[in-house]
């Protein structure tokens, strides 16, 4: 069926979208090309003269790609049919004849209806069918603009290298001038190299390593390299590590040379000797004292003062010479001297290249000074007794302090949780929670549900209840059942 | 005669029995006006309402505006189905021979007005299942055609529920409507009390035939529908259904059952009805918003919380057609973006 009224009616309405999806295709555009000019006006560094023109070229290229996109995008027939019915008010007169004029099912009213609706459509007023659609985008397109106006009249950004920051000092330097330490490093490596093989044994460690004061190693001991700090004043050189590799890293890989990191090597070695005297007097008189463990302790004691170049060696001599002599007084004395001293050479080490920090050391330092005399052992020197860790002034084993008594002061206080349940039968699953949820219920439910639900069965039978509720009725009772 | 004159003589016809409806009804111009798309769509009509606002009046007008034969049957609940379709009686013929005879019951008739249809028993109510569906009534295995055109006015009242049986589910979907008969407004009170309490007889005039209900059948059945608004129907109808994915979130909330596919046919058909009532040759979208309630209240089964909520379902459907209509236009009015 010819309907050239209608047609024009058609193309005029698909005209007003073609031109409403041009503004709005070509804002989008606008929009997201002023976003990529902006990111080229950045670049007006590297991008020299050509940032302008390229940022310029972005933007109309964007706006005019929308545009063509928007006019040659096309409109459906019955979309437009259905603008123009609701544009003037046709009550769907224009869609319907549109779809009904060429089927092959037309009833004899579509006639009727085209023709009505032409001689409507001769009548219309010119009016805007399709509305104009701003898309987001386009409101925000004034923010891209006036940054790159902005940018295009500013200096150039100065932009990051790409390159990560160089921290070292300077690595021709470093390369040139070895380190201060590096000299321990190199010591460190020889003697490595030849006990490769020989596993360390647990005296070498214990006592060998904590020559604080001389900052040398003793072979195959892995510990001090852990506990060396020397290191922690210099700059990081994390080019030099990157081109030769961490010494400390190799070493990881020789597994069973790994220090015994379970003993407690942060105890020096006049701890150690202490607690043996300790253990070895335990209040008896020095002539109670067994003379073969005395003279063990000695000669230890002379054993490392020769390996590790202290000073005590001659009172440890001379406490095994009164040994030899039957002079228990005097070893014991002698003794005691040389603890004296291995405590001043320790005390030396530690304020150097100790650990710990410089508040800590010499308050432990001071502490030990006091109580040195007291007899209390090491452990006791470093914290007082109720002070330490455990926040507060008390001697409560709990950090957080005792519990609060609010539950025990609120009997009553419980809450219910619930859940939607999901499926057919409408309802919440609800819990009890609190104290009250783990209570056993006083009503035995399941016991006389069955009761009720005969109860309910009869007065449905007995009673008119209406018809709808019946079913409701019974699916409560079978949801009750499930439970 | 040209479509457009046949138009033009619906409208008349139409526009006349409203007319003369209204010389008795006063108000409640939108019940009539239903009444009569319902007839017209070939459906049958369900009014609820309290007692004393006219529901059966209108419809003993209707039929006094109509050269068709009128029956009325009270409801109550010691009917039987008998009563209603008619049985086989043993009559003597002249020469003395004994046979069963079929008696019809009021059911044959072209207008029967079922008042207080839920007084009755289920089984009462639904010896009117066969003929309301299929035009026709199965007595002693005989199948007995009603004459047409046959329409069927139910009345319930919705406030006594004592010595009531609610219809079916299956009863309610045979009605094409369910029309709510509300309180007239004061001014219409005053009309009421004037026409009633005063010595004057009103005449209603007879103006259409049963053969012009019938043609004008055939005419409604012609009325183009284009696929958006036939969409759109289907739409609605499937947004009654809570189990629906693009359901709203209402009839996921309160509603048990849906419309079924009768609630579409009763929705178009009524559309058209109406369409052409305006003069108009093509249903269009108001059409629909226009006939939802009418032909989906009944059909839309509240769940326990909905009738525990009291939901008005009229305004449940009214959110499941705004609904439907989002969904429907969904992507095909966005070719602007």
């Amino acid at each position: 069926m010819s309907t050239p009224s209608l047609d024009a009616l058609i193309a005029r309405v698909a005209g007003q979208v073609r031109r409403r999806r041009a503004e709005h295709y070509a804002l989008r555009g606008a929009f997201w090309s002023s976003i990529a000019a902006v990111v080229a006006l950045l670049f007006k560094t590297p991008l020299g003269g050509w940032a302008l023109p390229l940022a310029i070229g972005l933007f109309v290229a964007g706006t005019l790609g929308g545009l063509l996109w928007g006019i040659l995008k096309r409109t459906p027939s019955p979309d437009a049919a259905r603008l123009a019915d609701r544009a003037w008010g046709l009550e769907d007169r224009v869609a319907t004849a549109i779809e009904w004029a060429d089927r092959p099912d037309r009833t004899p009213l579509v006639e009727a209806l085209v023709n009505d609706v032409i001689s409507r459509i001769d009548k219309l007023e010119p009016r805007v069918a399709a509305r104009r659609v701003i898309p987001r985008d386009g409101r925000l397109l004034p923010i891209p603009l006036a940054l790159a106006v902005v940018l295009a009249l500013a200096p150039p950004v100065p932009l990051p290298s790409g390159r990560l920051p160089n921290f070292s000092s300077d690595s021709e330097e470093a390369a040139a001038e070895p380190r201060a330490d590096s000299s321990m490093m190199e010591d460190r490596k020889t003697p490595q190299a030849k006990d490769r093989l020989k596993p360390p044994s647990f005296e070498e460690r214990d006592f060998a390593s904590k020559m604080g004061g001389t900052g040398a190693a003793m072979s195959g001991d892995l510990s001090a390299i852990f506990k060396d700090t020397a290191l922690s004043s210099q700059r990081p050189d994390f080019q030099s590590f990157l081109k030769k590799g961490d010494e400390r890293l190799k070493l990881l890989e020789q597994a069973d040379r790994l220090p015994d990191l379970q003993s407690d090597f942060t105890t020096s070695q006049y701890k150690m000797m202490f607690r043996k005297s300790k253990a070895l007097s335990g209040g008896l008189k020095p002539d109670q004292i067994s003379p073969q463990k005395l003279r063990e302790l000695l000669e230890e004691m002379e054993r490392l003062g020769r390996k590790g170049g202290g000073n005590w060696t001659g009172d440890a001599a001379e406490g095994m010479e009164a040994m030899e002599g039957g002079q228990p007084d005097r070893a014991m004395e002698a003794m005691q001297r040389a603890l004296e001293k291995m405590r001043a050479q320790d005390e030396a080490g530690r304020s150097g290249k100790g650990l710990k920090g410089g508040r800590e050391s010499s308050r432990s330092g001071n502490n030990r000074d006091r109580r040195g005399g007291e007899g209390g052992g090491p452990e006791d020197q470093d914290f007082g007794e109720g002070e330490g860790l455990l926040p507060g002034k008390g001697r409560s084993g709990s950090p957080k302090g005792e519990a609060t008594q609010r539950l025990r002061s609120t009997p009553y206080d419980v809450g219910v949780e619930g859940e939607s349940r999901r499926g057919r039968k409408d309802g919440f699953d609800t819990n009890l929670t609190g104290r009250g949820g783990a209570a056993a219920s006083r009503l035995q439910y399941l016991g006389v549900i069955g009761q009720y639900r005969k109860m309910m069965e009869d007065a449905i039978t007995r009673e008119s209840v209406p018809r709808d509720f019946n079913s409701q009725i019974k699916d409560y009772f079978q949801a009750l059942d499930e439970r | 005669m040209t479509q457009e004159s046949r138009v033009r003589d619906f409208v008349t016809a139409f526009e006349g029995l409203r007319a003369e409806v209204e010389k008795v009804i006063v108000g409640h111009r939108d019940i009539i006006n239903h009444v009569l798309i319902g007839m017209f769509a070939g459906g049958h009509v369900l009014l609820e309402g309290v007692p004393g606002l006219g529901k059966t009046l209108l419809i003993k007008t209707l039929a006094e505006g109509l050269e068709l034969s009128f029956s009325r049957i009270q409801f109550t609940p010691d009917l039987m189905p008998a009563d209603i379709i008619g049985t086989n009686i043993i009559v003597e013929d002249p020469d003395g021979r004994k046979h069963f005879q079929f008696q019809p019951g009021p059911v044959f008739g072209h207008i029967l007005l079922a008042d207080e249809i839920n007084r009755a028993t289920p089984k009462t109510q639904s010896a009117l299942l066969e003929g309301m569906q299929e035009a026709a009534i199965t007595v002693g295995g005989i199948s007995r055609p009603l004459p047409a055109p046959f329409f069927v006015l139910a009345t319930q009242n919705p406030i006594e529920m004592e010595g009531t049986y609610p219809l079916p589910e299956a009863q309610l979907d045979r009605f094409l409507f369910k029309l709510r008969v509300r309180y007239p407004a004061i001014e219409e009170l005053n009309t009421i009390i004037d026409r009633t309490t005063q010595a004057r007889t009103v005449n209603v005039d007879r103006v259409m035939t049963g053969a012009n209900v019938l043609g004008f059948r055939e005419l409604i059945r012609e009325v183009p529908i284009a696929s958006h608004v036939r969409d759109l129907a289907s739409t609605i109808i499937m947004a009654t259904h809570p189990a629906w994915q693009h359901a709203p979130e209402a009839a996921r909330r309160f509603v048990r059952y849906g419309a079924s596919p009768r609630g579409a046919q009763a929705l178009v058909l009524g559309a058209k009805v109406r369409a052409l009532a305006e003069g108009r040759f093509n249903v269009s979208v108001e059409d629909l918003r226009a006939l939802a309630a009418p032909a989906l209240r009944h059909r839309v089964i509240l769940n326990f919380e909905g009738e525990a909520e009291g939901i008005d379902i009229d305004t449940l459907v009214g959110q499941i057609v705004q609904s439907a209509e989002g969904v429907a236009v969904q992507g095909k009015e966005a070719f602007l973006r």
